[in-house]
């Protein structure tokens, strides 16, 4: 019996080539943001729909006959002809139909399919811009991003935030809202007028960003990938003209600078280590080399944001040739820019720490001389972590003491403590 | 030896109800495939397709709608294994990352040949 040999696709090879890493997240942002660029916001939900149906077919087709020679056309296609379907469904959709030059191509006419990567770019951006409309809750416009622009499913989002699938979908719902009521003309405003909402874009990008750096996610894999999806957006931001900005700039080497350090910031155990700890062989060549250049050219120009003042203080640390030699006065007097520019005690309790680096604990403590910490920090582990180790330092023992127990009791997570029981108990510096 | 062909329906608890994957879930799950597909390239001799779920049900009093909505499993899917015996046949279905998925059961169905 001989075996027929089935079809398997033009130019496949005997083991089909593989996708690039997060090419079906990625790709169903791409396909969300052209499609909703020719529907129009209110349409998003349909969208999805028609993005997460045609990465489904594609599982399917693909597996039998291989991947096709441009995927992306692929998807693109199967996605519009889906929502295509949908909307013909209901007759009050037909003036978009009409409207969409794209979609009024008649059966068997192919859509016009987004040849030039520059014109994905704008879509997304556009997108991107979509999600931080003043119209839409704060805490809604992040969900809404990585759902979108990132392609993270509801309950990837809440493993990733530490939060609820629930709370997840009611902060896309309320966005969805929002963008429903949104005028038919939310659709086509040209890209560079949606330039004043660039602050709250940055925002959000820099949240992305630090939903992954900050979280005490066990996994590294998983905290770098919100680092990733940020430096993505941020890289997007860049490299067109409506974002082409210092303050731009600046958030890109910032997140660069941070994320260089990532994968040094854990033993191998998953524990916490303090930067002094940290093996600087393990820094990432290529991210300090992009911070350093994104550093540059933020320097261009007369503006000075938080994003310039903390990308600083980052290339101190990451551009030090060790923990001794670091430039702690430079460091301190960036943090004294960041307290003008953003005044929170944070700052300057970072400050603090830095000048008792580089003039001791007691200049250390001056610096906090007299600041009263409002109630959110007053009893977070930080405030007293500091505080016991600037008098631990400076011979004080029992107001040491005192907040190092009150330091240990507020750790939040047990890498924490431990990471506070090691700090704060060692024999003066 | 010469090999015998199986058919293999995939069955399957009716949608609703189960989250739907996530792009990166589908990517993992296309990975799956891909290898499974392979691994066992020889055995599997027609990866078959997935059945929509629309269909008509024709007896000799008429045509109904069908499948039948009430049922608990429906096919959502055939292919076609060929393999030296059942063992073989079992072992490739087995392998295939279908088995996983929630409510999911392959029946394997020796053909008869006899129209070879």
């Amino acid at each position: 019996m001989s075996r027929p040999s089935h079809s398997r696709g033009p130019g496949d090879p005997a083991s089909p080539p593989g996708l690039v890493e997060h090419y079906f997240r990625h790709e169903y942002g791409r396909m969300v943001a052209v499609l909703v660029r020719q529907v129009g916001l209110h349409h998003l939900e349909a969208v999805e729909d028609a993005a997460q149906g045609a990465l489904l077919a594609a599982l399917t087709a693909w597996v039998a006959n291989g991947i096709p020679q441009d995927p992306g056309a692929w998807l693109h296609r199967v996605a519009h002809n889906r929502l295509l379907g949908v909307l013909r469904k209901d007759r009050g959709h037909q003036h978009i139909l009409a409207s969409a030059a794209d979609l009024g191509a008649e059966n068997g006419e192919e859509p016009v399919s987004p040849a030039f990567a520059g014109e994905v770019r704008d879509e997304l951006l556009r997108m991107l811009f979509a999600c931080c409309d003043e119209k839409i809750p704060h805490e809604s416009r992040l969900v809404l991003a990585l759902k979108t622009l990132c392609g993270f499913s509801t309950g990837e989002i809440a493993f990733r935030l530490f939060t609820t699938e629930a709370t997840v979908y009611k902060r896309l719902a309320r966005a969805r809202e929002r963008l429903r009521q949104g005028e038919v003309d939310t659709q086509t405003p040209r890209l560079e007028s949606l330039r004043s909402r660039l602050p709250s874009v940055h925002a959000v990008v820099y949240l992305i960003f630090n939903e992954g750096y900050l979280s005490t996610h066990a996994e590294r894999a998983i905290r770098a990938e919100l680092c990733e999806e940020a430096i993505r957006l941020g890289t997007l931001l860049a490299t067109h003209p409506v974002g082409a900005a210092p303050p731009t700039f600046a958030l890109l080497a910032l997140m660069h600078l941070h994320a260089a350090r990532l994968a040094s910031r854990q033993d191998a155990t998953g524990g916490l280590l303090l930067l002094e700890e940290q093996d600087r062989s393990l820094w990432d060549a290529e991210h300090l080399r992009q911070g350093a250049s994104w550093l540059a050219r933020a320097a261009h120009g007369d503006v000075f944001t938080r994003f310039h003042a903390e990308a600083g203080i980052a290339a101190e640390h990451c551009f030090a040739p060790s923990f001794a030699d670091t430039r702690w006065n430079e460091i301190a007097e960036l943090y004294a820019m960041l307290e003008r520019i953003d005044p929170s005690p944070i700052h300057t309790l970072n400050r603090a720490v830095a000048v008792a680096q580089g003039q001791g604990p007691r200049a250390g403590l001056a610096a906090l001389d007299g600041m009263v910490p409002p109630a959110w920090l007053d009893g977070h582990y930080l405030w007293d972590a500091v505080l016991a180790d600037l008098h631990h330092r400076a011979g004080n023992a029992a107001a040491a003491e005192r907040h190092r127990d009150q330091a240990l009791a507020a750790a939040p997570s047990t890498a924490v403590r431990k990471l506070l029981q090691r700090r704060l108990t060692k024999p003066t510096l | 030896m010469s090999k015998r062909n199986y058919l293999v329906l995939l069955r399957s608890k009716p949608a609703g109800g189960q989250p739907r994957p996530s792009p990166e879930q589908m990517q993992q799950m296309f990975a799956a495939y891909n290898a499974w597909k392979e691994k066992f390239k020889d055995d599997i001799l027609d990866m078959g397709d997935k059945l929509k779920t629309q269909g008509r049900v024709v007896t000799a009093s008429g045509v109904a709608d069908g499948p039948f909505v009430e049922t608990k499993e429906v096919v959502g899917g055939y292919m076609i294994v060929s393999a030296e015996n059942f063992e073989r046949a079992v072992e490739v279905v087995r392998a295939c990352p279908a088995v996983h998925a929630p409510g999911a059961s392959l029946e394997i169905r020796e053909l008869e040949g006899a129209r070879m």
